[in-house]
């Protein structure tokens, strides 16, 4: 079995629907898609990667945890 | 896609790309919650396990010292170094144990994210979706 880190995981999906979103843009140029990306998409990104990021060092710390005390 | 229906379909594409991201991200937050479990876990067996070298080294030891002119300092070495090792790991232990309570503050708000924001902007994309939709049938 593949063990991959779920921060790892959690940044790839971001990468996804970033891409997504990207895709959309072109199409949507109005007001309300002005509305929608700091209303909505900003916060989203924002937040996601604000709490990617706290994982990431955690799973980290908890991998450093793990082979430090494994004797 | 035909060119007149490029915007509703590129928005179609990017509410499944939320509504995927939103089933991924629990799970990833799912599974960190299970990291921090299993390497508690592993950390208190490991402790545990030390707390017993200790006390049975500690047992030798004394048994050396109660008989008559015996070299003991194997004993002693055994002793200090299980008491090493387990204060090293209780170390860990509150290392770990700080680091996840000041991770809950950010894993709450990405739940309060994927319980209520997302699930709100996925509502929003898809009702624009539809006036769009309604809006493409009526010209």
């Amino acid at each position: 079995m593949i063990h991959t880190r779920p921060d790892r995981d959690g940044q790839e999906q971001l990468g996804l629907l970033g891409a997504a979103w990207e895709e959309a843009v072109p199409y949507w140029q109005d007001e309300v898609a002005r509305q929608f990306d700091t209303g909505h998409w900003t916060p989203l990104v924002q937040r996601s990667s604000t709490y990617l990021d706290a994982l990431g060092a955690l799973m980290d710390l908890l991998e450093t945890a793990d082979r430090d005390t494994d004797f | 896609m035909t060119k007149i229906h490029a915007d509703i379909d590129a928005l179609k594409g990017f509410h499944e790309a939320m509504v995927r991201f939103r089933h991924v991200q629990r799970s990833v937050a799912e599974r960190g919650d299970d990291e921090i479990e299993l390497t508690r876990a592993a950390l208190a067996a490991r402790a545990s396990h030390w707390q017993a070298r200790l006390e049975q080294s500690q047992a030798e030891f004394d048994a050396c010292r109660a008989g008559p002119g015996a070299d003991c300092s194997g004993y002693a070495r055994a002793v200090e170094q299980a008491g090493e090792q387990l204060e090293h790991i209780r170390g860990w232990q509150q290392r770990v144990d700080e680091a996840a309570g000041e991770f809950r503050g950010s894993a709450g708000a990405f739940w309060d994210l994927l319980q209520n924001d997302l699930p709100r902007a996925e509502s929003h994309l898809l009702a624009l979706i539809a006036d769009l939709e309604a809006a493409r049938r009526a010209s």
